[in-house]
C-alpha cells in the first residue's frame, strides 16, 4: 500500500489558493437585466412615456383648465393632432397632463406602501410569535376585503385629493409587501449567517438592519415595481368609476370615462389613446419588475 | 389533515370576524349622522331621533357593534331605504347571475391557463412561450373595462355581432335563456382572469419540470406525454386550489367592472349603483357579503388543499 | 460479450459562457455480474458519463463524440423513441436523493408499477403485484401493507430502497447507481450497498457504481475506473488500485483521507490548489497544475491511458513505482494537551437536556410533542483538548454544539463554562463571556452572507465587541486570512467569488477572530470534496496548536473525528452512549453501536473491507419524538433482550476515561461493582 504523506511543494500563491475576481453581485444582476429584452423595452417604454408626460407640456402648450366649447370633439387635424374631446379639451395635450398624475401617483404609493410593508413586514417575521399572528391576522383581515370595494366605499364619503389618494391607495397596498417581506424574513431568521452573528454577541437590531433588510431588497425592489404598475392601474380604474381626481385635472382613466359616452359615435380619439397609454406603461413596468425577479434568480442560483 | 381544517376554519372566522369590525368602524365614520345620511337632507330632527332609537344608535358602540354581528349572523344584511327593500333581497336576486357570470368564466379560465401553463413550459423560451407570455402581459396590465371596451368595440359596434349589453331579465332562467348578450361578458371575464393566472401557472409548472421526479420519470422510459399528464400535470395542480382562493378578490373586483360596463344585473352592478346613488346600507351590506365570500373562497381552496395533497392529508 | 462498452466518449454542455467539457474521450466496459466503481470528485465528470449512457443529459448538455455500446446497438445514435425502450427496462438508474427523485403526490406502489406497465403488456393488477414483489425484493418490511404508502410516510433508507426496486423492476442488464448512499446516514448506508451487491447476484445484472467514496469503492467494487477533469486517469481491479497505485492523482487522493487504520500523528496530505475549469481546460496533463511529479513535459503534452499492464492502464508520464522505497511518513507533534487538574475544566455539560415542542398551527399553538433531542448528557472538556462528538442524524450532536455556544437553552440541567452557569447569563456579561465560545459552521455557502465582503465579515465579531480602532480591526483582519491560508486581498471579495474549501477557511477566520478558547466545529468538512477536506483538517490542527484552542468536533464521519480528537463521544437519539479517549473508542469499543458504526464505515482498503463480517446494525433509525424505552439503540442491536426495554443502561467505567452505558457490553467493565453515577 502507497503511503505518501509529504509536504506539498512551496508556492508562492497562498495555500488556499488564490482568490479570483468574479463579478460583483449586482454587476451580475445588471448583465442579466440587460439580456433580457423585454426588461429592457421595458425601461426605454417607461423612459419614453415619462418624458412625453413630463417634458412634453414643456414644447407643447394647452390649456387644461379652460374649457372650450366652441371646439368640441373635434377629429385629429393639423392643429389638435388628436382631435378635442366633449368639453374642447386638447387630447395629446390632456394626454400628457393625465400622465402627470397616473404616474405621479403611481410611484409614490409604490414608495410608500412598500416603505410600509417593509416595516410591518420585518417586525412581524423577526420577532415572530404572538405578536406575528396577530400582525398577519390584520393582514388577511384587510386582504379579504377586495380594494376596489372599499376604496368606492370611501370615496362615497370623501372627496379626494391628490394626497388623499396617494395616502389611500397606499394604505390599501402595503399589505402586498408586508406579507413578502414577512415570508422572507422568517426564512432569513434562520439562516446560518444570522447566526453567526449571535455567536459573536450581535443583537437583533444589527441582525435586522445589516442582515435581513439588505438580503431582501432584492424582493422588495421586484414588488415595489409591480405595485407601480398596479396602482396605475387601478387609478385607471377608479377615474372610470368617477372616483378619483376631480375635474378638471386629467386622468387617463377620466377620459376614458368620458369618451365611452361616444363610443357609437365614433370619436375614436377620445377613447384608444387613453387606453394605450395605460397599456404601456403598466405593461412596461411589469416587463421591469417581470426582468428584475428573473435576473435576481441568476444570482442565486450561481454558487 | 382533520386538524389543519379546523385550525383554517377558526382562523376563518377571526378574520370575518375581524372584517365586520372594520365595516363597522367604517359605517360610523360617515360624515354627519348616519341617521342623516340615510334619510336624507331633509330629515326632521325628530325622524332623526326615531330613526336613532329605533335602530338603537344611542346605545354604546360595543352593543351596537355585538347587535350588528348578532344581525348578520341571521342574515339580515341591512335595509335599503332609497329601494324600499332589504338589503338580502336585492342580493338575492342578483346573486344567481353572478355565480352564472363568475362560475362560467372561472372554469373557462382555468381550463385554458392549466393547459396553458404547462404548454409555456415544456416549450419554455421558444417561439410559442414567447408569444403566449406576451399576450397574456397585454391582457394582465389591461384595466378589466379596457378589454370590455375593446370587445364592445370591435363584436357589438363594428361588427355588430353580439349585444352591447347583457340580458336584463328578472330570473335566471330569463337571463339563460338570452345566451348571446352573455358572450362578451363571459368572455372579458375569462380573458382576464386567465392573464392573472397564467402568470403563476407558468412558472409553478417551470417550477416542477425542473423537479427530480421528472428525471426519474424519464428515466423510467416514459412517453413525454404520460410524464406531462401523471406526473407534471397532477403536481401542479395542487397549487392551482391556492391560487383559485387567492385570486377570489381581485375576479370579484374585474365582475364588478365587468357589470358596470355591461350593465350586467349583478351584485356587482347593484353595489355600484348603490355607491353613486348614497344607499349606504346597500354599501355596507354587500361590502360585507364579499369579504365574506372571499374568506369562504380562501377557506375552501386552502380545504382542496389538504385533501389534494397527500403531504398533508396524511400527516 | 460486455454488458457495456464505451469508447471516446465526449459529453459537452452549452453554457452562456461557453461550452464546458464535462466528459472528455472516456473509453471503458462493464461485463456481465461485474460492478465497476467511477470514483472522482465533483466535476470530475463521473455522473454526466452516467447520465450519458441514459441520454439523461440536463439542458444544454449532449454527446458530441464516441459511442456506448450496449448489446449490440449504439445508444449514443438512437433515436428518442427507441432510447425509451431503454431506459427503466434494459438499464435502471438511481440517482442520490430519493426524497426528490420520487413523485410526492403518487404512491410507491403506482411508481413501481408504472414503469413495469410501460415496458410490459400486463393489466394493472398485475403491475401492482409485481410492485409488491419488488418491494419484497429490495427488503421492503411488510410490502403489499405500504404499496399505498407515499413517500414522505417513509424513511430516506426506505426511500432509496422504492428507488432501487424502481430502476429493478424490468430486470435490467445494467443498474447504474449514482451516489446511491450519499444522503443516507452510515448504518442505513451499508444496508443498502448490502443490498446492491445481493440483487447483483441474485438477478445476474450488472452495476456500474458512481460515488466519490473511497471507501466504499473499496468495499464493493471489483474494478475501479477513476476520472479527473473529465478524463479517466487510471483504471485497474479494486486490489490492484489500492494497492499498485500508479497514477499520482490516485494516490494523492488515498493519502489526503483520514483512515481509521493509520496512525493518528502522520499528517494527511494535502492536495494543493483546485481542480480546472472545463470550460477551457489547460493543455497537457490536467492534473499537472497540482501535481508534486509535473514537469515540463506534463504541461505541454496530454498523457493517455497506457502501460506495461494491460489490466491496469494509467494516463501519466511520471507513475508511481510500486516498488521503490517508500519515503518516511511525517511525523507530527500532536498539540501537548494540559494536563487533568481542577481549573483545566473548560466546559462541562452536566445532566442537560434539550427537547423541543412541536407544535403545529398558524393559530392556536397547541404542542403534538416534543422532539428529545438531548437527553440527560453529561460530559467534561478539558484546556486544549479536542472532543470529538460522533452519531448519525437525530443523535443530538448539533443541539449539543449549539448548547455549547449559548444558542439554545438546556431545557434541564447546566452548561457550566469556566465554571459560570451559561444559562444565568444575559445581556452584557453573555456577550463578554460569547467571545471565549465560537462557532464554525458546515455549510460553507450559507454561513456567510452574500451581501457582505469578506473584510466586513471578518470585522464585524471586533465590531460587535468592541475590539480595537478600525485600522486595527483591519490589520487584525489581515492576519487573519494570512493564518488560514487566504491572500489578504480577499478582503474586497464577495464570498460567492471563493470555492468551497476557501469559504471554509473565512468561517475558520471569523471563528478565530475573536480569540476564542473554545470552537465548536460542526460537521467542518462534510461538505467539501474529498481532495480539499485534508487541507482544511489539516489547517484545524496547526491553528490549535499556534493558539491553544479547545475544539469541540461534531461530524458523523469517524475517521474525521479520529484524525482530530483526544476525546470521543458517541451519541444516539439523544444519549450518549459511549465516551473514552481514541484508543478506547477505536480499538476496544464496549458498545454495540459504536461496534457497528465502526463496522460500517467503508475504509479504502479491499482487504479490511473483505475481512468485514461484523454484525451490521439493522433496520431504521426510530423517531426521536417517541424513542424506544429503556435502552434507545434496543431496536438495532443484535444483543438486545428483554431488560434493555425493561430498564435503561448507565454509563459504567470500561477504562480511566472509557465509560458506556450498555447491559451487554463488548468490554469487561472496571470495577464492576461500583456503578458510576455521572
Amino acid at each position: 500500500m502507497t503511503d505518501i504523506s509529504a509536504q506539498a511543494r512551496p508556492s508562492a500563491t497562498p495555500e488556499g489558493g488564490e482568490a479570483v475576481r468574479q463579478d460583483a453581485g449586482w454587476r451580475m444582476i445588471l448583465r442579466a437585466f440587460v439580456e433580457n429584452r423585454l426588461a429592457l423595452a421595458g425601461v426605454i417604454l417607461v423612459v419614453i412615456v415619462a418624458a412625453f408626460c413630463f417634458i412634453g407640456p414643456l414644447f407643447y402648450h394647452t390649456n387644461q383648465v379652460a374649457t372650450n366649447l366652441l371646439l368640441v370633439n373635434e377629429p385629429p387635424g393639423a392643429k389638435h393632432p388628436l382631435g378635442t374631446d366633449n368639453l374642447g379639451y386638447d387630447v395629446l395635450g390632456r394626454l400628457m397632463a393625465g400622465g402627470q398624475s397616473s404616474l405621479e401617483v403611481g410611484v409614490s404609493v409604490a414608495l410608500v406602501a412598500t416603505v410600509i410593508g417593509v416595516l410591518y413586514g420585518v417586525i412581524s417575521g423577526f420577532f415572530g410569535g404572538l405578536a406575528d399572528t396577530v400582525l398577519m391576522r390584520f393582514v388577511d383581515i384587510m386582504l379579504a376585503i377586495p380594494v376596489v370595494y372599499l376604496f368606492i366605499d370611501l370615496a362615497t364619503e370623501f372627496k379626494p385629493t391628490l394626497l388623499l389618494l396617494i395616502l389611500v391607495l397606499a394604505l390599501l397596498s402595503w399589505l402586498g409587501p408586508a406579507r413578502l417581506v414577512r415570508g422572507e424574513t422568517l426564512s432569513l431568521r434562520v439562516r446560518e449567517y444570522v447566526e453567526a452573528v449571535r455567536t459573536m454577541g450581535g443583537r437583533s437590531g444589527r441582525i435586522i438592519v445589516r442582515h435581513l433588510v439588505p438580503n431582501t431588497v432584492g424582493t422588495i425592489v421586484v414588488n415595489a415595481t409591480f405595485q407601480v404598475a398596479d396602482a396605475i392601474s387601478i387609478l385607471a380604474v377608479l377615474s372610470y368609476f368617477g372616483f378619483s381626481l376631480p375635474p378638471p385635472t386629467a386622468t387617463w382613466g377620466g377620459m376614458l370615462e368620458n369618451g365611452v359616452n361616444f363610443l357609437y359615435d365614433g370619436y375614436w380619439w377620445e377613447i384608444y389613446p387613453a387606453g394605450l397609454m395605460i397599456v404601456l406603461t403598466v405593461v412596461a413596468f411589469n416587463f421591469i419588475g417581470d426582468g428584475l425577479r428573473d435576473s435576481l434568480d441568476v444570482r442565486l442560483q450561481r454558487r | 389533515m382533520i386538524g389543519f381544517i379546523i385550525r383554517r376554519i377558526g382562523q376563518a372566522i377571526i378574520v370575518i370576524l375581524g372584517v365586520t369590525l372594520i365595516v363597522f368602524i367604517l359605517r360610523h365614520l360617515l360624515p354627519g349622522s348616519i341617521a342623516r345620511a340615510i334619510l336624507g337632507i331633509r330629515a326632521t330632527p325628530f325622524a332623526i331621533a326615531a330613526f336613532n332609537r329605533q335602530n338603537g344608535l344611542n346605545n354604546p358602540l360595543p352593543l351596537q357593534y355585538v347587535s350588528f354581528l348578532n344581525q348578520l349572523i341571521h342574515g339580515n344584511l341591512g335595509y335599503s331605504f332609497k329601494q324600499n327593500m332589504t338589503v338580502d333581497s336585492i342580493v338575492s336576486h342578483d346573486l344567481p347571475n353572478d355565480l352564472v357570470l363568475v362560475g362560467v368564466s372561472l372554469v373557462l379560465a382555468l381550463l385554458i391557463a392549466i393547459p396553458l401553463g404547462i404548454v409555456q413550459a415544456v416549450r419554455r423560451n421558444k417561439l410559442t412561450d414567447y408569444t403566449a407570455t406576451g399576450i397574456a402581459f397585454v391582457l394582465y396590465s389591461m384595466p378589466a373595462y379596457l378589454l370590455g371596451l375593446l370587445l364592445i368595440a370591435f363584436f357589438a359596434v363594428n361588427l355588430r355581432l353580439l349585444p352591447a349589453e347583457a340580458p336584463q331579465a328578472s330570473t335566471i332562467s330569463g337571463v339563460l335563456a338570452d345566451p348571446s348578450g352573455l358572450v362578451l361578458p363571459v368572455a372579458t371575464l375569462t380573458l382576464v382572469t386567465v392573464a392573472l393566472f397564467s402568470r403563476y401557472m407558468r412558472s409553478s409548472a417551470i417550477d416542477s419540470l425542473t423537479q427530480d421526479y421528472i428525471r426519474t420519470a424519464r428515466a423510467k422510459g416514459l412517453r413525454q406525454s404520460a410524464i406531462l399528464y401523471r406526473h407534471l400535470l397532477r403536481n401542479s395542480l395542487i397549487p392551482v386550489a391556492t391560487l383559485v382562493g387567492i385570486s377570489i378578490p381581485g375576479i370579484l373586483t374585474f365582475g364588478l367592472i365587468i357589470e358596470q360596463l355591461f350593465n350586467f344585473p349583478g351584485v356587482g352592478l347593484a353595489y355600484f349603483n348603490a355607491a353613486v346613488n348614497g344607499d349606504y346600507p346597500v354599501v355596507f351590506g354587500i361590502t360585507v357579503l364579499v369579504a365574506v365570500a372571499t374568506v369562504l373562497g380562501n377557506l375552501i381552496a386552502d380545504v382542496a388543499y389538504a385533501v389534494l395533497d397527500p403531504r398533508v392529508r396524511y400527516d | 460479450m460486455s454488458v457495456l462498452e464505451i469508447d471516446g466518449l465526449r459529453t459537452f454542455i452549452k453554457r452562456r459562457s461557453g461550452v464546458v467539457r464535462a466528459v472528455d474521450g472516456v473509453s471503458f466496459a462493464v461485463e456481465p455480474g461485474e460492478t465497476v466503481g467511477l470514483v472522482g470528485e465533483s466535476g470530475c465528470g463521473k455522473t454526466m458519463t452516467g447520465l450519458s449512457i441514459m441520454r439523461l443529459l440536463p439542458g444544454g448538455g449532449f454527446i458530441a463524440d464516441g459511442s456506448i455500446r450496449f448489446g449490440g446497438t449504439d445508444l449514443a445514435a438512437l433515436n428518442e423513441s427507441a432510447m425509451r425502450k431503454v431506459r427503466g427496462n434494459e438499464i435502471g438508474i438511481v440517482f442520490q436523493d430519493p426524497m426528490t427523485s420520487l413523485n410526492p403526490t403518487m404512491t410507491i406502489g403506482h411508481q413501481i408499477a408504472e414503469v413495469v406497465r410501460e415496458h410490459r403488456d400486463v393489466s394493472k393488477t398485475e403491475a401492482m403485484a409485481r410492485a409488491a414483489e419488488v418491494l419484497a425484493l429490495v427488503g421492503m418490511p411488510r410490502p403489499a401493507e405500504r404499496l399505498g404508502y407515499y413517500p414522505h410516510q417513509l424513511s430516506g433508507g426506505l426511500r432509496q430502497r422504492v428507488m432501487i426496486g424502481i430502476a429493478l423492476a424490468c430486470d435490467p442488464k445494467l443498474l447504474i447507481a449514482d451516489e446511491p448512499t450519499t444522503a443516507l446516514d452510515v448504518t442505513i448506508q451499508d444496508q443498502i450497498l448490502t443490498l446492491l451487491d445481493d440483487l447483483k447476484e441474485r438477478l445476474g445484472m450488472a452495476i456500474l457504481l458512481i460515488t466519490h467514496d473511497m471507501g466504499v469503492i473499496a468495499g464493493r467494487t471489483d474494478r475501479v475506473l477513476v476520472m479527473y477533469a473529465g478524463k479517466i486517469v487510471e483504471k485497474a481491479g479494486t486490489g490492484r488500485l489500492f494497492g499498485r497505485t500508479r497514477h499520482p492523482y490516485t494516490a494523492a487522493l488515498l493519502a489526503s483521507i483520514p483512515r481509521l487504520d493509520q496512525p493518528v500523528t502522520h499528517r494527511l496530505y494535502a492536495i494543493p490548489g483546485l481542480p480546472p475549469d472545463l470550460s477551457a481546460p489547460p493543455p497537457g496533463c490536467r492534473f499537472a497544475p497540482r501535481c508534486r511529479f509535473a514537469t515540463e513535459e506534463c504541461a505541454a503534452g496530454e498523457p493517455v491511458l497506457g502501460g506495461p499492464d494491460p489490466d491496469h492502464p494509467y494516463a501519466c508520464f511520471h507513475p508511481i513505482d510500486p516498488n521503490s522505497a517508500l519515503p518516511p511518513a511525517e511525523v507530527v507533534d500532536r498539540h501537548d494537551r494540559i494536563e487533568s487538574g481542577a481549573d483545566s475544566d473548560l466546559l462541562v455539560l452536566e445532566h442537560t437536556v434539550k427537547e423541543f415542542p412541536v407544535t403545529s398551527g398558524a393559530l392556536m399553538r397547541r404542542a403534538v410533542g416534543t422532539v428529545k433531542a438531548v437527553s440527560d448528557v453529561t460530559l467534561t472538556i478539558r484546556r486544549g483538548e479536542t472532543l470529538g462528538l460522533v452519531g448519525e442524524s437525530g443523535c443530538g450532536k448539533t443541539t449539543i454544539g449549539r448548547m455549547i455556544v449559548a444558542l439554545e437553552r438546556p431545557t434541564s440541567g447546566r452548561v457550566m463554562f469556566e465554571g459560570q452557569d451559561l444559562g444565568s447569563l444575559s445581556g452584557a456579561r453573555l456577550r463578554q463571556v460569547r467571545k471565549d465560545l465560537q462557532l464554525m459552521f458546515q455549510d460553507p455557502y450559507a454561513s456567510l452572507d452574500p451581501r457582505m465582503r469578506v473584510g466586513s465579515i471578518l470585522r464585524e465579531p471586533l465590531q460587535i465587541q468592541g475590539l480595537g480602532s478600525a485600522a486595527e480591526q483591519r490589520e487584525r483582519v489581515a492576519d487573519l486570512l494570512r493564518e488560514v491560508g487566504l491572500s489578504p486581498r480577499s478582503t474586497e471579495l464577495y464570498p460567492h467569488e471563493f470555492s468551497g474549501g476557501q469559504r471554509q477557511r473565512i468561517g475558520l477566520a471569523r471563528a478565530l477572530a475573536l480569540s476564542p478558547k473554545l470552537i465548536v466545529a460542526d460537521e467542518p468538512v462534510s461538505a467539501l470534496d474529498v481532495s480539499i477536506r485534508s487541507q482544511i483538517l489539516n489547517l484545524m490542527r496547526r491553528l490549535q496548536a499556534a493558539h491553544g484552542l479547545t475544539y469541540v468536533v461534531i461530524s458523523h464521519d469517524l475517521s474525521v473525528i479520529r484524525y482530530l480528537a483526544d476525546q470521543v463521544g458517541v451519541m444516539y437519539l439523544g444519549k450518549l452512549v459511549e465516551v473514552g479517549n481514541s484508543a478506547d473508542i477505536y480499538d476496544r469499543p464496549a458498545h454495540p453501536y459504536t461496534h457497528g458504526l465502526l463496522n460500517t464505515i467503508p475504509v479504502p482498503d479491499p482487504e479490511v473491507e473483505r475481512a468485514k463480517h461484523g454484525v451490521a446494525v439493522v433496520g431504521e433509525l426510530p423517531s426521536a419524538m417517541d424513542p424506544p424505552s429503556g435502552c434507545r439503540f434496543r431496536t438495532r442491536c443484535p444483543l438486545a433482550q428483554d431488560i434493555c426495554a425493561a430498564e435503561e443502561p448507565v454509563l459504567r467505567a470500561f477504562g480511566a476515561e472509557h465509560k458506556a452505558a450498555c447491559h451487554f457490553p463488548l468490554q469487561t467493565p472496571v470495577a464492576s461493582s461500583e456503578v458510576l453515577v455521572q
